[in-house]
């Protein structure tokens, strides 16, 4: 758990470091989890309860159409936060579905003890602002990748940016991610030279 | 007959009962006419069966929150009961979906010819995310000391840990009945 913790740490001062006293506020109530592979962590039409932050393992979101098809929206794997984020701050209903693609390990803070700490520490709150952005910049910047860029372009990017998804995640995920289907996604597969 | 702890305990039928979530939602889908479509050898409708849970549902989410409410006897693990495991063995599946034992319905759940398919997804939809909030609020309760009287059996009292157990291992039992009926009274390309 210490060293969780200490890789929390890390990561959170990437971004912006706490000072000890708002560390120490912000480490007490992580909790350690663990799931199997295949394990729905929050259900579309559920509030999302958890901050995760992962150890091991890969997850994804996912987003089910009217006709079953599924878009997957993006792949999480350590060491990074995960869980339905927009749900948890806003504490609306996800519009998403969060699962685990692999046997996953996390630790994970629920949202009243979250909210509780932005609004008491300073330094908290402007790291989750920060994050936020990030994650906004990531969002946007794959959407427009998703609009003008080939099939082709777009896997040769999450290729760079996250080459090990492909020993791990089902096909049928990352062709639904690039927005292709799974048999134009094998065609791609054979043709690119890794 | 482990102990286990609550956390443990309801973290895995929450994610079952995600997984029931994401297989209704899936059921929306389908046109009214597969939904009660029945088996030629008389089984029940995919909508039939989810009358059926809801049934189950009307009688055990009331009493679970009757049973917890006030000032419930805290705790953090569980040890399942003998009947518990009982009750909850006789739902289960083999290897394959299929199903240990074939039962009959007791009378009141039994579904009448005709149902209202968009009403009763809805209901049971309803009914699932009540269950994750109960799920959620228990952690903290004494899964054994508090007990909820058998729908079928009322003098019989199951502890909540065990309750949950069966309950969820019902509807999962169903899911795959569901998923078998349609499969071969509509099947998908």
């Amino acid at each position: 758990m210490e060293n969780d913790q200490h890789l929390l740490r890390e990561f959170i001062n990437r971004i912006h470091p706490l000072s000890d006293d708002e560390w120490s506020a912000f480490s007490e109530h992580w909790q350690p989890m663990i799931a199997k592979r295949k394990t729905i962590l929050t259900a579309s039409g559920e509030t999302e309860r958890y901050l995760y932050f992962v150890l091991e393992g890969v997850q994804r979101a996912f987003y089910l159409g009217d006709n079953e098809r599924e878009a997957t929206i993006v792949f999480t794997y350590a060491p990074s936060f995960s869980g339905v984020v927009d749900s948890l701050l806003t504490q609306l209903p996800s519009k998403f579905y969060f699962e685990t693609i692999t046997a996953s390990r996390f630790i994970r803070l629920r949202s009243d003890h979250l909210l509780r700490l932005m609004e008491e520490h300073a330094g908290i709150r402007l790291f989750i602002i920060k994050a936020l952005a990030h994650s906004l910049h990531g969002v946007l910047e794959r959407q427009a990748e998703v609009q003008v860029f080939s099939s082709e372009e777009k896997f040769r990017t999450l290729l760079k940016r996250s080459p090990h998804l492909l020993n791990l995640v089902p096909h049928k995920y990352i062709a639904s991610y690039l927005g292709i289907d799974a048999t134009n996604f094998s065609k791609l597969l054979s043709t690119v030279s890794i | 007959m482990k102990t286990i702890t609550n956390a443990q305990l309801l973290d895995e039928l929450s994610a079952d009962t995600r997984g029931i979530i994401l297989f209704a939602e899936q059921l929306k889908a389908r046109a009214e006419s597969e939904m009660i479509r029945q088996r030629n050898d008389g089984g029940w409708s995919a909508a039939q069966v989810l009358y059926h849970l809801n049934v189950y549902s009307q009688y055990y989410l009331p009493a679970i929150e009757k049973a917890i409410s006030g000032n419930p006897p805290s705790g953090y693990s569980f040890k399942p009961g003998l009947l518990g495991n009982y009750f909850t063995g006789l739902m289960g599946t083999d290897a394959s979906g299929m199903v240990k034992k074939k039962m009959k319905s007791p009378k009141n759940a039994v579904p009448p010819p005709v149902i209202h398919v968009k009403e009763s997804l809805n209901e049971f939809l309803q009914h699932q995310h009540h269950l994750l909030n109960l799920l959620e609020i228990v952690r903290s309760v004494h899964l054994g000391k508090v007990r909820i009287p058998v729908s079928i059996a009322k003098f019989i009292r199951m502890k909540l840990g065990d309750t949950l157990r069966f309950y969820i291992e019902h509807e999962k039992r169903h899911v795959k009945q569901m998923e078998r009926v349609l499969e071969i009274t509509s099947p998908r390309a």
